[in-house]
């Protein structure tokens, strides 16, 4: 109760003139870079985050998130219209959102994704509110030991999950962006890392320009280089939804509410993964499977659900844990540094307010992707028809800018263009770029933590194994590893077998 | 990407691998342990790095065994398949992307910035349309009017340092 009274409280503080536009003006630019392909949700955050950087701490926050929620929704609309997600969150919308424009639905597509993602965010908005104290507060128990090996499991589950079919690629890049982060002035000593003698070095890689190169610049080159898609005009009729389609389906939005929000929450996993696993799992479950790839509505409603949900779940271990669950939610995290929040478990203590005004803002944001999504389709739906050759070079500049915003160093556009390149040739070899972005993020957590621990012990590395958080994480990290191996799939596979057998037995006996 | 032509990289990549792990390992056991100032030689500086090292040597040999046993080492370099690849539509947009980026990134804060971004965009726009007189105008004239609105907007609305 005391919750909910504390949470009718932020979100009174919220509802200003001032700050009702602000939050109706980032969503709509949030849903227009989403619908934008080479725009991605982690690159507006990036880049509005070096723009709000004089704001005030909550109003900045505030924006983001609009612009966060608004960009993942987005990417919807070219999904459903062009078959081209406008970000990797949108890929599963292509499935069944862009048949449905095909068949002549584009409108009611569109107003199922709008549904789907209002729901999935706000499920996502409560589960944020029920667990992130739980996680917090259960966080406080953590020590160095527990910290290390949250980051090295959060590198492994990353790297699995962003690479399906070839872990190692995520892991490779996972530690890659480890070793990047102990580039420059290290904590305990103050000795220069990996510098050269170069002063800017010395600094180390600041995260928001690596970001933006690896997520903004790799992506501009990555769409000049494919072929140019036609638009093809799509008539769009009636947006709002249709009840009876939403009711249909409760329990698909509910499951996939929950499944978008539990993967938003792994470390660095992201929208994309708890879209297409949400649409796995309403697939497998489905009585009309038969229509799935062909302009399902559940298929749809999966999809945008799980991958609205994501958001809030991403957001769980960035208050709780300082850990972000996505790319977009460690451009957050940065931001939050930035201006001075600290996340962590000591939010609960030093600010408890915090989580309240985060439920409040993904709420507003929410409410204003709705709104915004049902209306002026057909206005903004247009901005699709600008060539990429003039959009790029804008993305490009924006790039630019976004690095240089923040300590006005040129050596920050230096690095935004080197991760850039690094990240096209990346994606080219199929490596995935989320673990390397995490790896820079959890670098400095690794690196003291585990100096730390081993000082405690004096080198003894036992204690990284007997403590019971420590073991959990430790086993977690090893079945993640184990599970890519066929040699423990096939284990896996003898085991069932053998308890099946036990259970025949002992039935007929 | 091909799988032959994904194995011939993973070959590569590996071999970068094996030498930036092995690098990083050679440089972080030479870092200074700070023992001669009290300090406990586990807080040395090139301990993580050291062991991220090993770690990358690691997998690195791993994929070049992989990549090896999947003949990513059969490379068959030849002139006219590097012309041949140069001269696909997709790679020559890639390269004109990256060069004039590339290009803008290096006269930043040499030229003024409203000046510069002008003729980045109008580079960039003019390299991938029809070369007639009216394209050229439209070019220019979008160039001047995107480059002033983002100097203005970021410069005096967000208050941004420009380059």
């Amino acid at each position: 109760m005391e919750g909910l009274i504390q949470l009718g409280q932020e979100l009174s503080k919220l509802l200003t003139p001032r700050l009702i536009f602000d939050v109706l003006w980032s969503t709509q630019l949030g849903i227009m870079v989403g619908m934008l392909p080479g725009l991605t949700a982690t690159m507006g955050v990036a880049l509005m985050t070096t723009l709000t950087y004089k704001f005030a701490s909550s109003h900045a926050v505030l924006i983001l998130i609009c612009m966060y929620i608004g960009a993942i929704y987005g990417g919807s609309r070219t999904a459903i219209l062009l078959n081209i997600p406008g970000t990797p969150a949108n890929a599963a919308t292509t499935v069944d959102g862009n048949p449905l424009a095909k068949q002549g639905k584009a409108g009611r597509a569109m107003g199922i994704a709008t549904t789907g993602s209002f729901l999935g965010s706000l499920f996502g908005m409560i589960m944020l509110a029920i667990f992130t104290p739980i996680i917090g507060n259960a966080a406080l128990s953590f020590h160095s030991f527990e910290y290390f090996w949250l980051t090295i499991f959060g590198i492994v589950i990353c790297g699995s999950l962003t690479a399906p079919k070839d872990p190692l690629k995520g892991w490779i890049s996972g530690f890659l962006g480890l070793f990047v982060a102990t580039i420059g002035m290290e904590a305990m000593h103050a000795y220069r890392r990996f510098s050269f003698g170069n002063v800017e070095l010395a600094g180390g890689i600041q995260l928001l320009p690596a970001m933006i190169g690896v997520f903004g610049f790799s992506e501009v080159l990555m769409v000049m280089k494919q072929p140019a898609v036609e638009i093809v005009s799509n008539k769009i009729e009636k947006v709002i939804p249709n009840l009876k389609d939403i009711v249909k389906y409760w329990k698909t939005i509910i499951r996939s509410g929950f499944i978008g929000t539990i993967i938003g929450a792994i470390p660095g996993v992201g929208e994309d993964i708890g879209a297409w696993v949400s649409y796995d799992f309403a697939k497998k479950a489905s009585k009309e499977k038969e229509k799935y790839g062909k302009g399902s509505i559940e298929g749809l409603i999966a999809a945008e659900t799980g991958n609205n949900a994501a958001v809030a779940g991403a957001i769980i271990p960035v208050l709780a844990l300082a850990v972000p669950g996505s790319a977009p939610a460690a451009v957050l995290l940065g931001a939050m540094l930035i201006h001075g929040i600290r996340p962590g478990p000591l939010l609960m203590i030093e600010n408890p307010t915090f989580i309240y005004q985060v439920v409040a803002m993904l709420f507003l944001a929410t409410c204003a992707m709705f709104i915004l999504g049902l209306s002026f389709i057909r206005v903004f739906v247009k901005i699709l028809i600008i060539p990429r050759q003039k959009l790029m070079p804008i993305v490009f500049a924006l790039c630019v800018i976004g690095s240089y915003a923040l300590s006005a160093k040129m050596f920050d556009i230096l690095v935004m263009t080197v991760f850039g390149i690094i990240g096209y040739a990346m994606k080219e070899m199929d490596y995935p770029v989320a673990p390397l972005v995490l790896g820079i993020i959890l670098g400095d957590l690794l690196d003291s933590n585990l100096r730390r621990s081993l000082i405690l012990t004096n080198g003894n590395i036992l204690s990284f194994f007997t403590r019971p958080i420590s073991l959990v994480f430790f086993l977690f990290i090893l079945i993640t590893i184990f599970s890519q191996m066929n040699w423990f799939k096939n284990l896996l596979k003898t085991l069932q077998l053998f308890i099946k057998k036990l259970f025949l037995k002992i039935k007929m006996s | 990407m091909k799988p032959e032509d994904m194995n011939k990289a993973d070959f590569f990549t590996s071999i970068f691998l094996f030498l930036l792990g092995l690098i990083v390992f050679i440089i972080s056991i030479g870092m200074p342990t700070f023992r001669e100032l009290g300090a406990n030689h586990y807080s040395a500086p090139g301990i993580v790095p050291g062991i991220l090292g090993i770690i990358l040597l690691f997998m690195g040999v791993i994929l070049f065994i992989r990549s090896f046993i999947r003949k990513g080492y059969k490379i068959q370099l030849s002139f006219q398949g590097l012309i041949k690849f140069l001269k696909n539509d997709s790679i020559k947009r890639f390269l004109v992307a990256l060069f004039l980026s590339i290009f803008y990134v290096i006269l930043l804060g040499k030229i003024n910035y409203f000046l510069l971004t002008t003729i980045y965009i109008f580079l960039f726009v003019w390299s991938f349309e029809l070369k007639t007189k009216k394209t050229l105008f439209f070019a220019l004239l979008e160039a001047v009017l995107i480059a002033a609105c983002i100097s203005y907007v970021f410069r005096y609305l967000f208050l941004v340092i420009l380059p």
